[in-house]
């Protein structure tokens, strides 16, 4: 630790950049994170403001320009108690619900696009192709399937459950899902699994006690993309919901219409439903990283 | 199924153990890929084509209803092709071309998709090139950067209508202006109408979308300048380029790839934008704002009509579909784009 942030230091210190140039830096940087951090610090005050101190303001530094209040956040967690925790978890369930079954049938379909040969005869399809039409999925404009997972789901009587935000989601987060997969095990040697089968483990076995705890850190990628995208998602959650299983994104898109725009609970709300994500997010950054760059950048 | 050519079903006289493990695997290939391929087909492949024939039919919320109706009290012909409640045509399709709300939401999606490609790439390859450099606290700006990404886009909206609100008194953005025209002495306080003016309220939505994906951009661009080797860069300055000669002729041609890649697949997000207007302008002022897949949802949902929602439905998927193949074509044409 020591180490790291003394070789991080040096190398600071080694690259002798002209004045004007480490200052332009800095003031971009700062620059920057003040248009990233102040929309969240709107949103934290206003969440403390009374409705007065939000209409006549604008007031920016709490104690000094307004007396923050925390009426809100107790309606919320109060008078809105069950609203919010029916929502909430509606939310963490598909979310975590999908995240499962997207990490299971990812982390499948990617090993077998990794290490078996497939050829589809009568397409004339051989993995390269099968894994391109299977992340070419994944950019299908999603007002496609409106229509007609309106009426599976009404014949099937999926709208407004679990089950049927469940696998919307885990349908979306798939093809992402295998694309990480695939690219992870290309670069897991296949040595260890080959010595495990020769000592009569099955391809099963094999996959379960050997490759899927080496590649951890892509289960943690896919499962982080899949819950962000399940808990962010808005339009399928606005079409197939109705009361029981409205998740976080509908309810706050809501506030619009049921109650008038209250920008004090609003904000409450929002962080509500923001600040567990990008918590999570901040904590596993890396693994983001290294998601989203799987394929798109070599090594 | 698909059909294995690669280990065709002979014996291959092997010892025991290979038989298993050839046996085993010739299954084995099928299950591990199988679900994926099941779930696709039925969710993914099917709609798409279903939607394909109720775009070819007047199918009307309540149509099926009125059908089993019609049947349960005998009728004997039923409502429609087969009894179904609806019936084919291809009348959606000449619809399409007299429709000026859905012609005006295409060109407010492309402007979207264009210009939100265009700013998003600007500046992420900006802050990726800052980000690049060593400076103190480095992993924690980076860190700090990427906040907006993992914001729900429907909290971001409301975020963003705090900012772009036009009254002084509420807005921040709107303050400052405020402030800053007072500090100019201009006899016009600036003041801009951000969703109620024509002109300003795709601005909005743009800006809104912007910050919260450029931070997408910075992130891969970044990995990609991260994987260039530095001995290039000192090759180039041994020869005496200058700092925008390098970024211009080493930087740039190199990420050329990968800068394909991310506006690709940012340009097809940018198809599918929908929350953000909801939350923000609904569509107005008229139709300004309003997206494909807002109108095709409005359509579908608000209007019940599923046929015609269907065919525009597919005026969307076509346009993707252009705008995939070109990018595809001239990233191939100039080199390195991977497609696998």
């Amino acid at each position: 630790m020591a180490n790291k942030a003394k070789a991080k230091r040096r190398s600071w210190r080694s690259s002798r950049r002209p004045l004007w140039q480490s200052a332009l830096l800095y003031a971009i940087v700062v620059f920057w994170c003040f248009i990233v951090l102040f929309p969240f610090y709107w949103l934290g005050t206003t969440s403390l403001k009374r409705p007065i101190d939000v209409s006549r303001g604008p007031k920016y530094i709490p104690y000094r320009d307004f007396q923050p209040i925390p009426d809100h956040w107790d309606e919320m967690f109060g008078s809105q108690r069950e609203s919010t925790e029916r929502h909430f978890r509606n939310s963490l369930i598909s979310a975590i619900g999908s995240t499962i079954l997207s990490v299971i049938i990812g982390a499948m379909a990617g090993y077998g696009l990794s290490r078996f040969r497939y050829f589809w005869g009568r397409l004339g399809w051989d993995n390269d192709n099968i894994a391109f039409w299977i992340i070419s999925q994944r950019f299908l404009p999603p007002a496609i399937f409106i229509v007609p997972f309106l009426l599976l789901y009404n014949f099937f009587g999926l709208v407004d459950t679990y089950p049927g935000l469940i696998l919307a989601y885990t349908m979306f987060n798939i093809p992402f899902a295998v694309w990480i997969m695939r690219d992870f095990f290309d670069g897991l040697p296949v040595d260890l699994e080959e010595s495990a089968r020769v000592d009569g483990a099955t391809r099963w076995q094999a996959f379960m006690r050997i490759v899927l705890p080496l590649s951890a850190p892509g289960l943690v990628a896919v499962a982080i993309f899949s819950f962000i995208f399940a808990w962010n998602e808005y339009l399928f959650a606005l079409m197939l919901t109705n009361y029981q299983a409205i998740t976080m994104p509908v309810l706050i898109a809501g506030q619009n219409n049921t109650r008038g725009i209250e920008w004090w609970f609003i904000s409450a709300l929002t962080l509500m439903a923001v600040v567990p994500v990008i918590i999570m997010g901040l904590l596993l950054e890396r693994f983001i990283t290294r998601g989203l760059t799987a394929g798109a950048v070599k090594g | 199924m698909p059909r294995d050519l690669n280990h065709p079903p002979v014996d291959t006289g092997g010892p025991r153990g290979v038989d298993r493990v050839v046996n085993e695997d010739r299954i084995m290939k099928r299950v591990f890929l199988s679900p994926a391929v099941v779930i696709l087909l039925a969710l993914s492949i099917f709609p798409l084509l279903w939607s394909l024939g109720i775009s070819f039919t007047d199918m009307q919320r309540g149509g099926s209803t009125i059908a089993r109706q019609a049947a349960a009290e005998g009728i004997e012909s039923g409502v429609g092709f087969l009894g179904l409640g609806f019936e084919l045509t291809g009348r959606n399709y000449e619809r399409l071309l007299g429709d000026t709300r859905l012609h005006s939401t295409v060109r407010n999606t492309m402007i979207y998709v264009f210009f939100g490609v265009c700013i998003q790439y600007s500046i992420g390859l900006g802050l990726a090139t800052v980000l690049n450099q060593p400076f103190r606290g480095r992993n924690i700006v980076r860190v700090i950067f990427l906040m907006p990404m993992m914001m729900t886009p429907v909290a971001a909206a409301y975020t963003g209508r705090m900012f772009f609100d036009s009254n002084p008194l509420r807005s921040p953005l709107a303050h400052f202006f405020r402030e800053l025209s007072k500090a100019l002495q201009l006899e016009n306080n600036i003041s801009i109408p951000w969703f109620t003016d024509l002109g300003w309220a795709p601005v909005a939505i743009l800006i809104i979308d912007a910050w919260q994906w450029i931070p997408f951009m910075t992130l891969i661009l970044l990995a990609g300048m991260q994987a260039i080797p530095e001995d290039i860069y000192e090759a180039a300055r041994v020869d005496g380029a200058n700092v925008a000669q390098i970024f211009a002729r080493i930087t740039l041609p190199i990420l050329l790839p990968i800068s394909l890649t991310v506006i690709l697949i940012r340009g097809l997000e940018i198809f599918k934008i929908i929350d953000v207007i909801v939350v923000t302008t609904g569509g107005g002022p008229g139709s300004a704002t309003e997206s494909l897949t807002l109108y095709i949802f409005e359509q579908a949902l608000s209007n019940g009509n599923y046929g015609y929602a269907s065919a525009i439905a597919y005026v969307l998927l076509v346009l993707v579909i252009i705008f995939a193949t070109l990018f595809l074509a001239t990233g191939r044409r100039l080199g390195g784009l991977r497609t696998d």
